[in-house]
């Protein structure tokens, strides 16, 4: 084992070499460590968002069988333009779909409208009115009234609410224990104008059957965000004139055979990734020509995506920097080795094997990256900070935009259309929250990570040893006599 | 003790030969120096009986075994001491580190004997305070100590040198010369060196010289 005394007496007796050796393995042994922390990172967070964006599956009418049954009709009988009826969502259907693994919470959506009494609608800034029959008010036995009732399971349930454009202001939200009462919240602009505060009461009058008033008792106030009154359409009322009840008296307004339905009945999935096996299942447990289930899992893809983008990103930079690294230390080694060929050359003298001197030139590389591996690991959290910080804000931006985008269409979703007087009203969207900006890299220097930088060390270090040792294996014994 | 048969080389054209048929013995306990004009192939002789190179015909045996049947390498770290013209130290060690170090290297009985190493070298004039020092603080001749005490301290029976003494002044030259005929006359070693002085030449017990190819033995 004398090659590794002299491997050792060499490193120590060129300290200035081995030291600017240290720097470089450093250098690049720091950026192969940026690269696995951002990876691993990457990796933990891509599956905690995963986790966190929710993937919905959704019970509603089936609207292509209701369209299609209307176009067979209308060929028939030409005397009255004919109706299109969706079958109001059982929710005895929605309950035993709520039973099957991964679903984490039900969202009953159940919406109508109902004129003012005894207060003022706020009138809208486009001066279109109180919407009357948008494209969607196609709902039979539902004429329209100037304010919008959207009838939920709880209001911290909807896309409103849960993507924060819409928030709570004073009292409290719609939640379960709001079902078979009164109880509603109203915007803040709706209160402000008719000097309404919590705990008042309001008078509605219904626009089905009996046109009976009734009476309801404000616990919240929310305020609708800018965006949701800008994105609804001239055809849609102000935002302001929306309320939040608990599904049943919405259903209690629509007329008594609407009992125990709804609208539609969004499921959150817990495991984004079951998003399509809960459908399959839940369908074998619904009529599908009367009901359909449908999915939104897109921001759950987008993340998915936008996240194995880094992943990749970093895996990429792992093994150039390696690559690179390797070549730039193997130079190095080659050159160290020509520069060293005399001493090579008394060692051979001597009978030395030549595997031995390789090990020693292996020896002399080990102890430098040690070193290296230790100064990276600490150096390394500083340029993984910077770069993962760097790589979120990117990610982040084009994720929001990608989601953004793709939820945009969602006017296909039921809970819009239909029932309301308009056509993508505010916040209706079920809550399919894209979580896109809680997504942050965890960037810290684990033992894992530690370790497997040792390894990439090490197998920069056996690489460039055996690309350089060709110099060593095929060097002459005579050069050092004849030069 | 080594023989050489019909030993012959050349570089690149065969015909065109360095030496040829060379039918030579070096006895143990002996010095030979083996004269020459630069060029004439001194160095390249020495690097085919010092086990660096393959002969291009013939063969050299070492008593009843043949190098190629040693294996050079083994020949090298076992059977042979090389001492260079410019001293070919390990120049990151100390004296002492470069002898044990190719006592470690050769196996030598004494490797890993820091006080042989130790009296070895201040046998040879490098005292006390020489010893640890790295050898590139020395000077040439006491480099050139240090080489002959390597080749001293390890066990191998043949020393070669190629013209130890090309780098040192007049006393230097004697003392290195002394040294060698030490080697040969208290330990017992066949000694060759290598040399284009003649008054070198003349302080060996046998003196060969180089020319037209052929080794002439001088009386
Ligand atoms: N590697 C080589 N390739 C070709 N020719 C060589 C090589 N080494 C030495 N020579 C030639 O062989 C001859 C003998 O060289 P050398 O043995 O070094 O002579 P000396 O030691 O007697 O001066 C010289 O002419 C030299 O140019
Ligand atoms: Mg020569």
């Amino acid at each position: 084992m004398n090659f590794l005394k002299r491997a050792w007496l060499n490193v120590w007796a060129k300290k200035g070499r081995s030291v600017l050796l240290i720097l470089v393995s450093s250098a690049i042994l720091m950026f192969v460590l940026a690269g696995l922390l951002i990876r691993s990172a990457a990796v933990k967070a891509t599956d905690q968002a995963k986790a966190d964006v929710g993937a919905t599956v959704t019970l509603s009418a089936n609207r292509q069988a209701a369209f299609k049954k209307v176009q067979s009709s209308s060929s028939s009988s030409k005397s009255s333009r004919p109706k299109m009826t969706l079958t109001p969502v059982k929710l005895s259907d929605a309950a035993k779909i709520a039973k099957l693994s991964n679903v984490k919470s039900e969202n009953v959506t159940s919406s109508t409208s109902v004129n003012a009494s005894s207060y003022d609608v706020v009138s809208t800034t486009s001066g279109m009115g109180s919407s009357q029959g948008g494209p969607g008010n196609m709902k039979g036995g539902t004429s329209s009234g100037d304010t919008q009732i959207n009838g939920v399971s709880a209001t911290s349930l909807t896309t409103a609410f849960s993507d924060n454009q819409s928030k709570i202001t004073k009292g409290r939200g719609i939640t379960s224990a709001d079902k078979n009462t009164n109880h509603v919240v109203i915007e803040k602009n709706l209160a402000s104008q008719n000097d309404l505060t919590v705990g008042d009461t309001i008078t509605v009058k219904k626009t089905t059957g009996s046109k009976a008033k009734v009476k309801l008792k404000i616990v919240g106030i929310y305020r609708a965000s800018a965006t949701a009154s800008s994105s609804a359409g001239p055809m849609s009322s102000d935002p302001s004139n929306t309320m939040y009840t608990s599904y049943t008296l919405a259903n209690t307004f629509k007329g008594s055979k609407y009992a125990g339905t709804a609208d539609s009945v969004t499921f959150n999935v817990s495991n984004p990734a079951k998003v399509s096996s809960v459908k399959a299942a839940g369908k074998k447990l619904i009529n599908t020509s009367s009901y359909s289930l449908s999915t939104d899992d897109a921001s759950y893809q987008t993340v998915k995506a936008s996240m194995s983008n880094v992943e990749s990103f970093a895996n990429k930079i792992v093994w150039l920097v390696a690559i690179a690294g390797t070549i730039i230390l193997a130079l190095i080694v080659i050159l160290m080795i020509r520069e060293r060929r005399f001493e090579i050359g008394v060692l051979l003298s001597l009978g030395e094997a030549r595997w031995k001197i390789v090990a020693q030139f292996f020896t002399e590389m080990l102890m430098v990256i040690v070193v290296a591996v230790a100064i990276a690991g600490a150096g390394g959290k500083f340029v993984g900070d910077q770069l993962g910080s760097q790589l979120v804000a990117q990610s982040t931006t084009t994720q929001t935009t990608s989601s953004s985008t793709s939820t945009q269409p969602g006017g296909g979703q039921p809970g819009g259309g239909g029932m309301r007087g308009g056509n993508g009203g505010p916040g209706m969207q079920q809550a399919s929250s894209t979580k896109a900006a809680d997504t942050d890299l965890d960037i810290s220097v684990s033992a894992v990570s530690l370790a497997e930088l040792g390894g990439f060390g090490l197998a920069i270090t056996f690489l460039s040893i055996m690309i350089a040792s060709g110099g060593i294996l095929r060097l002459e014994p005579k050069k050092v006599l004849i030069s | 003790m080594l023989k050489t048969q019909n030993l012959g080389y050349w570089y690149q054209d065969k015909s065109q030969p360095l030496f040829q048929d060379l039918n030579l013995t070096f006895d143990e306990g002996q010095s030979y120096a083996i004269l020459g004009h630069s060029g004439t192939g001194k160095t390249t002789f020495l690097s085919l009986i010092a086990g660096l190179d393959k002969p291009k015909s013939g063969d050299i045996w070492l008593g009843d075994r043949s190098l190629k049947q040693i294996g050079l390498t083994n020949y090298r770290r076992h059977d042979v001491s090389i001492v260079f013209q410019a001293y070919n130290l390990f120049t990151y060690m100390s004296p002492l580190n470069n002898l044990l170090t190719a006592m470690a290297i050769t196996g030598a009985e004494h490797a890993g004997d820091k006080f042989f190493a130790r009296r070895t070298l201040n046998s040879l004039g490098i005292g006390e305070d020489l010893v640890e020092r790295n050898v590139q603080h020395l000077s040439g001749g006491q480099q050139q100590r240090v080489a002959i005490a390597r080749a001293m301290a390890c066990d191998a029976p043949l020393v070669v040198a190629d013209e130890p003494t090309g780098n040192l002044d007049e006393d230097n030259t004697q003392e290195v010369i002394d040294q060698f005929q030490q080697l040969a006359h208290q330990q017992h070693k066949c000694v060759i060196i290598v040399t284009h002085e003649p008054d070198v030449a003349a302080r060996c017990d046998h003196q060969f010289r180089l020319e037209n190819k052929q080794f002439t033995q001088l009386a």
